[in-house]
């Protein structure tokens, strides 16, 4: 056969992607050689309004608009930001509570991520399945903050609701489901022939190409890596309440999906042991004055590392702020697993990735 | 022959684009369609053709970079078609108003039919604006299968008869 190579466009409107994002596969057959790929679609220019149209105190729910599925981390990282140049306490309820509310995030972001994959893989019944699962997920959010998807629940200084007990009582019966649920799909992701025909070995990363990559988040945890903020970092109550690191070797499709369900499982029992454990106090204490200085703060994302640097000079609208977001660090992995894959397969990868163009183009 | 605009009604195909959404209204959409909400008990299908849709769904205060690609689509698809706005940021821009790379909603290029608030909005939104632009669509069928007279009758002048204006330009209705 002769060494043609073609050209092969994939998005920026596409059925099987969500996001806006082109790729452009340049294919020997059906072995992707080269891609190129563009990101840019939905940049808006956030951080610049950042730091000339909004006060400070509105930024956190601004920032939260960078992104839906995550907009909760957004929001704290810059809260947290924002908190440590006033030098404030929060109460440890607040830290609680803030805690549960990334954690559900998180669940239900994978849940999105998983039924995507099963999706591109051919399995529509388990798209629609794991779809349907998600919604109890969704009712929790709404039931503790008022929202089901932009909930603005952070605020300088605190949370804005408090929980009630019935709340509580819900939250520890749906995730006694859903953990049943996600133990249902590891042996469906695990057991299944034509999940494990499209995942096991397709779409592989070795570790020291992630290294070398500087992958994060679930993409590099299924390499075996273990990197993890919530267990570098001490700004949240991670250490209290039983978090796990999970990792995963292997580095392909099937490990990512594994990372990701027992992630949730953790997340779960987390969530249960905040519940159990939740502290006396106040939700909310005023903090007084104007940030000045500058400050990184960084926060586990669903999809990875999720890095604030916000620097302020005494006046209520700040002088910078920067977004370094999981997905972006990730892209010069992304483009290197490409290589050498079939064509048919590049959807399914990329929906491993779990890509998030919003936020990566602000 | 079938009679096509009765299964349109019956199942109306959405066209979804994100013109620079923050993905909280595309993933509400997404949950409209699963299975607790479930549009598509309607037969709503989400497709990705534009050939083959009726309703647009767009969500997103329309980048720059995807202004051309949002009016592309719009034309590209048959009439009659309805445009749904999805969100706040849809409908007049939102937080995101005046940012220095955005368009403030998409109504500066193209008709929207229906306007959904919400900063998300929810899928019971969704669903009933959908519903509402399924009225609307059966109106714009009704309006396009409307004979149309584009003939009016000569004039007579002093025994001759004028043939220059018998044209009616569309719209313009026949005086008496
Ligand atoms: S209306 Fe709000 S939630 Fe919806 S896309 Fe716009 S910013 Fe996101």
């Amino acid at each position: 056969m002769s060494k043609k190579t073609v050209n092969i466009p994939l998005g920026s409107q596409h059925i099987s992607l969500l996001e806006p994002i082109r790729f452009k596969f340049t294919c020997e057959n059906e072995k992707i050689i080269g891609i190129d790929s563009d990101v840019g679609f939905v940049h808006r220019g956030v951080e610049k309004a950042c730091a000339s149209k909004f006060k400070f105190d509105a930024i956190g729910y601004v920032v939260a608009r960078i992104c839906g599925l995550c907009a909760i981390t957004h929001s704290l990282s810059y809260t947290m930001a924002v908190e440590s140049m006033l030098e404030g306490e929060v109460s440890k309820r607040a830290q609680y509570l803030r805690v549960l509310m990334v954690e559900l995030d998180r669940l239900h972001s994978h849940m999105l991520c998983l039924s995507h994959v099963s999706e591109n893989a051919g399995f529509e019944a388990m798209f629609m399945r794991i779809m349907g699962d998600r919604e109890p997920v969704m009712d929790l959010q709404e039931a503790l903050s008022g929202n089901r998807v932009q909930f603005d629940y952070v605020s300088i200084g605190g949370v804005n609701r408090d929980i009630e007990s019935d709340v509580a009582v819900k939250v520890k019966e749906t995730l006694k489901e859903l953990r049943l649920k996600v133990e249902d799909y590891i042996s469906e992701f695990e057991n299944n022939w034509s999940l494990s025909l499209r995942y096991k070995g397709i779409g592989a990363l070795s570790q020291e190409d992630a290294y070398r990559f500087n992958t994060i988040g679930p993409l590099a945890r299924a390499t075996g890596i273990k990197t993890d903020v919530r267990a570098e970092s001490s700004m949240l109550p991670y250490g209290d309440i039983g978090f796990e690191m999970v990792t995963k070797d292997g580095g392909d499709i099937y490990a990512r999906n594994m990372v990701r369900l027992y992630e949730m499982l953790n997340s779960i029992s987390m969530c249960e042991n905040i519940i159990d454990a939740m502290p006396e106090g106040e939700i909310f204490t005023k903090l007084k004055g104007k940030p000045s200085g500058e400050i990184v703060t960084r926060l586990e994302a669903p999809r990875g590392e999720l890095m604030y640097y916000v620097k302020g000079s005494g006046k209520p609208i700040l002088d910078r702020v920067r977004i370094k977001t999981p997905t972006f660090s990730s892209i010069p992995a992304f483009m290197h697993i490409f290589e050498g894959q079939e064509y048919a397969d590049a959807p399914a990868i990329l929906a491993s990735f779990d890509p998030c163009m919003s936020c990566t183009a602000k | 022959m079938f009679d096509l605009k009765k299964y349109r009604k019956k199942s109306p195909w959405i066209l979804h684009y994100n013109a620079g959404s923050c993905n909280g209204c595309d993933i509400e959409i997404l949950a409209a369609l699963s299975p607790k909400y479930d549009l598509e008990r309607f037969g709503v299908i989400n497709t990705g053709n534009p050939k083959q849709s009726d309703i647009f769904l767009v969500t997103g205060p329309v980048t720059y970079r995807s202004r051309e690609r949002l009016v592309e689509l719009y034309t590209q698809m048959p009439s009659p078609k309805v445009v749904v706005a999805v969100g706040s940021c849809t409908c007049t821009g939102g937080v995101f108003r005046e940012m220095y790379n955005v368009e403030d909603g998409i109504d500066r290029y193209i008709p929207v039919d229906v306007y959904i608030p919400g900063c998300a909005v929810t899928p019971e939104l969704i669903i009933d604006g959908v519903v509402q632009a399924l009225d609307i669509l059966e109106n714009k069928t009704k309006e396009l299968e409307d004979a149309k007279k584009l003939y009016k009758k000569p004039t007579e002048k002093e025994g001759v008869l004028n043939l220059r204006d018998s044209a009616l330009k569309v719209g313009e209705d026949e005086e008496d």
